[in-house]
């Protein structure tokens, strides 16, 4: 526990002292959010909720205002993310390598992960809540913490694969683009193609737009974004894992259980039941 | 318990007759650190062809190499950090390794690093690590965030990470680079106590300016292990 809870807590500092992040979060989402329902016409805008196949007709402003904080949140937790992992490559590397169980840290990592996103989704809906009243605040808050998870694991993603920041802020506000600009209602107008049902963040928009103007609970496509989250997680995870590793105490090199040119040994003929005790 | 890593080898290595005694020689003794037959490349560049060292306990060893001679490569595939495509390590006790980089984190303090590395060593205090801090003059910076640190400063933590376990094994890339005049002077009588207190000590350093403070010397060319002598500073 003492493990767990001393990496927690370095790696939370470490967020903390994230100036930028801690500047967008404070600032960025506010104005952000605030901003899209002030310019933005409020006139209706009508599109087809995938999830639910039912016709929404919110206000345009409003719709903008959930796609800007999924923009927003997601961001945010990927470049926290991506800046802890690509810093701190080799730091956690000599740390595992001194002997820090590398489970603690990932449980460490996944800790702060949660609460950034946590507290980020808590937020964005709050301000959110002061604009206009979303019909399911909860489920609100719970698509942007899906997908702020998701973006926080790619973040993990591109900080271990790519060379240099810049790529990797690139790569996280490419991916961002792509993924929101292809299902917002205001640019795509609730597109029929399926392609959008990969996206990484689908789940969450479709859930965070049936939170707003709906009334319909969506289990279904919060569950699909965690999944989204998980193989962004398994990626990271195996990435991580490459980068620690222990050349030392690496298992010996793969070997046939038997010499070369030798037939392997006839499997075992099937076994006759044991008898019973 | 000693740790032993098999690793590939090969039946039968014929060393180049030049290297015959002199590979003779580095082997003949038992050591703490065991090294035979490494091998690494990166793509068709073989950095180390066939290295062997036995590092023995109370002995301060020196390794020196030109710039790209595979010094760095030699060290991490010591400390675990780089897999050799072929040969064996092997350790006999606690190691630490202090990198030529400087790997810290440099949102955290001196401090929180220490606590850091003291939860993952398991260690039960500081003593040991308060020592090594006070001889290399580190003690003043305890609560500074080491983004905010000197080079020279920065080193001392990053020196400091390696030793505060004290280990049997020290395995020491350029170690005092940033150092002013005197904490080089302390950090060669901080590796003369370690050594007289019976620890290992590899030094590694592309000049052998110190071959007097040394025990052993050795030249890392052609991807094997010479003898070697001091330059001239």
């Amino acid at each position: 526990m003492r493990l767990y809870l001393t990496a927690a807590r370095f790696d939370l500092v470490e967020h903390a002292r994230n100036r930028l992040a801690m500047v967008l979060v404070a600032l960025f989402i506010p104005a952000w959010t605030s901003l899209a329902h002030a310019v933005i016409p409020s006139r209706t805008v009508t599109f087809r909720l995938r999830a639910t196949g039912r016709l929404l007709a919110p206000a345009g402003n409003q719709i903008t205002q959930i796609t800007g904080a999924i923009n927003a949140v997601t961001l945010i937790t990927g470049f926290m993310m991506f800046a802890v992992t690509f810093s701190g490559g080799r730091f956690d590397r000599r740390l595992a390598m001194s002997g820090y169980p590398r489970i603690h840290l990932v449980l460490a990592k996944s800790t702060s992960l949660a609460l950034a996103s946590g507290i980020i989704a808590a937020y964005a809906t709050a301000v959110i809540c002061t604009a206009w009243s979303p019909r399911q605040p909860v489920q609100l808050a719970a698509a942007l913490f899906c997908g702020a998870m998701t973006y926080g694991a790619l973040g993990v993603v591109f900080g271990s694969l790519l060379r240099r920041e810049v790529e990797g802020m690139f790569a996280l506000v490419m991916t961002s683009l792509v993924d929101v600009g292809l299902q917002s209602p205001l640019a795509s107008g609730g597109t029929e193609s399926a392609a959008v049902h990969l996206l990484p963040t689908y789940g969450t928009m479709q859930a965070a737009t049936a939170a707003g103007f709906t009334g319909h609970p969506l289990p279904g496509d919060l569950a699909a974004q965690a999944l989204w989250f998980a193989g962004a997680a398994l990626l990271g995870l195996l990435a991580f894992h490459r980068r620690t590793k222990d050349a030392l105490t690496a298992r010996r090199p793969f070997r046939l259980p038997w010499p070369p040119g030798h037939r392997p040994p006839a499997p075992p003929a099937a076994r006759a039941p044991s008898a019973p005790r | 318990m000693p740790r032993f890593w098999p690793r590939v080898v090969p039946s039968f290595v014929v060393p180049a007759s030049g290297q015959q005694q002199e590979r003779a020689t580095v082997l003949g003794r038992g050591g703490v650190v065991k090294v035979r037959d490494v091998r690494h490349a990166y793509g068709r560049r073989e950095v180390l062809r066939g290295l062997d060292l036995d590092l023995r306990p109370g002995v301060l060893a020196g390794i020196v190499g030109e710039n790209g001679a595979g010094k760095s490569t030699l060290l991490k595939i010591l400390s675990g950090e780089l897999r050799p495509q072929r040969g064996t390590v092997r350790h006999g006790g606690r190691f630490g390794y202090c990198p030529q980089d400087v790997v810290v984190n440099d949102a955290l303090t001196v401090r929180q690093h220490l606590e850091f590395f003291r939860v993952a060593r398991g260690l039960p205090d500081l003593r040991h690590t308060a020592e090594v801090m006070e001889a290399l003059r580190l003690t003043e910076y305890a609560d500074e965030r080491t983004g905010a640190l000197s080079g020279g400063t920065r080193q001392k933590l990053n020196l400091t990470l390696a030793l505060m376990h004290d280990p049997q094994v020290l395995l020491l890339d350029e170690p005092y680079q940033g150092f002013d005049w005197d904490t080089y002077q302390r950090f060669w009588d901080l590796a003369a106590r370690l050594r007289d207190a019976g620890r290992s000590v590899l030094v590694v350093s592309h000049l052998a300016y110190d071959a007097e403070r040394l025990d052993e010397l050795w030249r890392l060319r052609g991807g094997v292990l010479h003898p070697a002598t001091a330059v001239p500073a």
